[in-house]
């Protein structure tokens, strides 16, 4: 259908607002994403004679990605860390803070600025917030704290790496979880749950039959939201472990600046920021399906 | 009014004329506030003898995260005109990628060259025969003991002969004072200090002592590297050395600043560095009496023989790309001066490689560092080649799977064996 002259000039100013943008997309996002593609293909390193004279390798790097057993390890390690601490820990707690805050409870002001304050730590200050807590031994807070209770104290972040890092994310992340389920669970109409508490639902029921089904689209949102973005964590990481003990929580975000900044092969670096683009595009995708939105 | 536009326009001009007068800066990377401190009377020379300004920044101070910085820099075309390089093992292959400017005619015709010690000079040397960077300190490395602890249990303070003594007497630390028998620096987050201060001083005394054959080669397969690995994997199995706190963010921070100090640790590779930084005037934990109790080794050779390993201890170079190079090489002779070095030594404790500095009132009064600055002499070191930063990762990488008693001796090798051929290719592993 033709477009007016009305409909045309509209279109043309909506272009000229979103041209910034655009070039700012360009510059910043699309570039630098089609770039790493780009180095993907090559040997480009930091230092030593590749990095005067880069070569295109093919696919070389991809195919050593395939026998790279830190790889595997880091994607393993990456998946343990979302499924903890955002697809369980920050939507458990999450959820059960957002439906706390709903009910007129005590200290309700006090709760809701508890849970928001480390959300407003950045990753890294987090991070060396939480050494104090957990590193050193006998001598770590937590350490003394459980001394208290007669429990032997430990290194924590040497005992248990990976579990000690999903639950320092969990406390940062649930106030993210707790603002987008609350949204959801404002959408709902409080007639609905008047009128099964009317028919004899117990909360239980109410959960599982309205509160479940209704809130889905915002859980799944959530779960897609949040999945992507801990993939993405890494300075909280790497200042608590910088990906150790060997490896036990080197994520996938923590094994490309390994691999890019610390062995100073970029090429090979990006080729691992490429797959974890396309495990992040698999999350979008899916997501795109489970909510039947039209593309 | 007329008046204020003519004296603002004065103003103006006169501002224009003394930027100008300093047009020319040089931008200096330092780390650590120690190294800046020790640069600081350089600094005002260079500023003065070239009416330039210099323009000093602060790099990170975990080695590792320097050279990140550095490289990432020198990559992207924005880096200081002049800067440290926080490792030897670096040297090479920044060289390959083209980051430094050769500086062998003008240190060659520099007057301080002549007298450097023939270690330093010989360290300065890249595998293409140029010299790339200036080789005024050295770190002259040895096995630090408390030999309080030693003498107080009557263990013996003789200098072991070889490995097996070596070991046998950090086993016997063990058993009669339940501390740690020796440390040698392990482990991915150490950075080349798995490599600098740890595997190198075994490799120098092993059956295979170079990790380069004549062609540039990386000879990793050696019957030596198998055998060094193997020295962790005894002091690991036998708990003789600490593991855990090495796995951490800071593993330097328990073994050297505490456990040492402590006594929980009788025996560590070090440097001439320890005995200021680490645990004298400079330390936030200093030993007292430190020159008394703690006393040194050389490493033992695998079946006899001594050795004292020598590194060029952070050398600096000119950037390749500096918008004035001529200027840069000129204040890269100023940092070589031999009150430089002293003032270095006084702070960080690394030895002048000049032997005039045994000369200077001030050195004289290091009193702990006098002895070894006469001994730099004898300083044994690794022929270095295109490649050692990815050797030291790789040696970084091996000992942290021995620390996490994941593999044996052999095991280790292959993985640095994997890891160089899989980073570098095939081809540059013999």
């Amino acid at each position: 259908m033709a477009l007016n002259v009305h409909e045309r000039r509209t279109e043309r100013q909506l272009l000229l607002i979103l041209l910034p943008s655009l070039a700012l997309l360009l510059a910043f996002v699309i570039y630098p994403a089609l770039y790493s593609v780009y180095l993907s293909f090559t040997n480009e390193a930091l230092t030593g004679a590749a990095a005067l004279r880069p070569r295109f390798v093919g696919i070389r790097n991809y195919a050593r990605l395939l026998n790279d057993a830190k790889f595997w390890n880091a994607l393993l390690v990456t998946f343990l860390f979302v499924v903890g601490s955002a697809v369980i820990g920050q939507f458990v707690l999450g959820l059960v803070s957002a439906m706390a805050l709903r009910r007129r409870i005590h200290f309700r002001r006090l709760f809701s600025s508890i849970i928001l304050l480390p959300n407003a730590a950045p990753e890294v200050v987090a991070g060396f917030m939480w050494i104090s807590m957990l590193a050193g031994g006998e001598q770590a807070t937590l350490s003394r704290i459980v001394s208290f209770f007669g429990v032997t104290p430990a290194d924590w972040l040497q005992v248990f790496p990976l579990s000690m890092i999903i639950i320092v994310n969990i406390w940062r992340g649930i106030a993210t979880a707790m603002i987008l389920l609350t949204a959801g669970l404002s959408t709902i109409p409080t007639e609905i749950y008047e009128a099964a508490r009317m028919d004899g639902a117990t909360p239980s029921q109410m959960f599982r039959r309205i509160t479940l089904p209704l809130m889905m689209p915002t859980i799944l949102l959530y779960m897609l939201i949040s999945a992507v973005s801990t993939i993405a964590v890494f300075g909280l990481v790497y200042a608590l472990t910088r990906g150790g003990p060997g490896g036990a929580t080197e994520l996938v975000s923590i094994y490309i600046y390994n691999q890019s900044f610390t062995a100073f092969q970029l090429g090979y670096g990006a080729a691992v920021a490429v797959v974890a683009l396309l495990i992040s595009l698999v999350l979008g995708i899916g997501y795109v399906r489970a909510m039947k939105v039209e593309v | 009014m007329k008046k204020t536009v003519i004296g603002g326009l004065c103003a103006i001009l006169l501002s224009a004329v003394s930027t100008l007068a300093h047009a020319e800066t040089i931008r200096i990377a330092n780390h650590g506030q120690a190294g800046i401190d020790a640069m600081k009377a350089t600094v005002e020379k260079i500023e003065k003898k070239y009416g330039v300004t210099v323009e000093v920044v602060e790099y990170p101070a975990p080695d590792k995260d320097y050279l990140t910085k550095l490289l990432t820099e020198l990559g992207a075309g924005n880096a200081p005109d002049l800067f440290s390089i926080p490792t030897t093992a670096a040297v090479a292959d920044m060289v390959e990628a083209g980051y430094l400017t050769p500086v062998t005619k003008e240190i060659k015709a520099w007057d301080g060259y002549a007298n450097f010690y023939d270690v330093a000079k010989k360290l300065a040397v890249s595998p293409d025969g140029e010299t790339y960077v200036m080789p005024f300190m050295l770190g002259i490395q040895e096995i630090y003991y408390r030999k309080d602890v030693l003498d107080k249990a009557g263990i013996s303070t003789e200098q072991p002969k070889s490995w097996k003594e070596l070991l046998d007497r950090a086993a016997e630390i063990k058993k009669k004072t339940g501390a740690y028998g020796l440390l040698f620096p392990a482990g991915v987050s150490w950075g080349s200090g798995a490599f600098d201060e740890g595997f190198q001083h075994l490799i120098v005394g092993s059956k295979t002592p170079q990790l380069v054959d004549a062609d540039g080669k990386l000879d990793l397969n050696g019957e030596g590297v198998k055998d060094a690995f193997d020295v962790y994997k005894q002091l690991i199995d036998n708990d003789l050395m600490p593991t855990q706190p090495l796995l951490g963010p800071e593993p330097w921070v328990v073994p050297k600043y505490q456990m040492f100090p402590s006594g929980k640790l009788a025996a560590t590779t070090c440097g001439s560095w320890c005995y200021i930084f680490d645990w004298g005037r400079e330390s936030k934990n200093p030993i007292p009496e430190l020159t008394k109790v703690v006393g040194t080794w050389t490493v033992p050779g695998q079946n006899g023989g001594q050795y004292v390993l020598a590194n060029l201890a952070a050398p600096w170079a000119v950037n390749a790309k500096s918008a004035n190079v001529e200027l840069a090489k000129k204040a890269l002779m100023e940092i070589g001066s031999v009150e430089t070095q002293v003032s270095y030594a006084a702070r960080i404790g690394n030895i002048p490689a000049s032997k005039d500095a045994a000369k200077n009132a001030d050195f004289q009064k290091l009193t702990e560092l006098v002895p070894i600055h006469a001994a730099a002499e004898n300083g044994t070191f690794l022929k270095q080649a295109s490649g050692f930063g990815t050797v030291a990762e790789g040696v970084a990488r091996a000992t942290e799977a021995l620390l996490r008693k994941e593999t044996d001796a052999a095991g280790a090798q292959k993985i640095l064996v994997d890891y160089v051929k899989e980073t570098l290719g095939d081809e540059v592993v013999k």
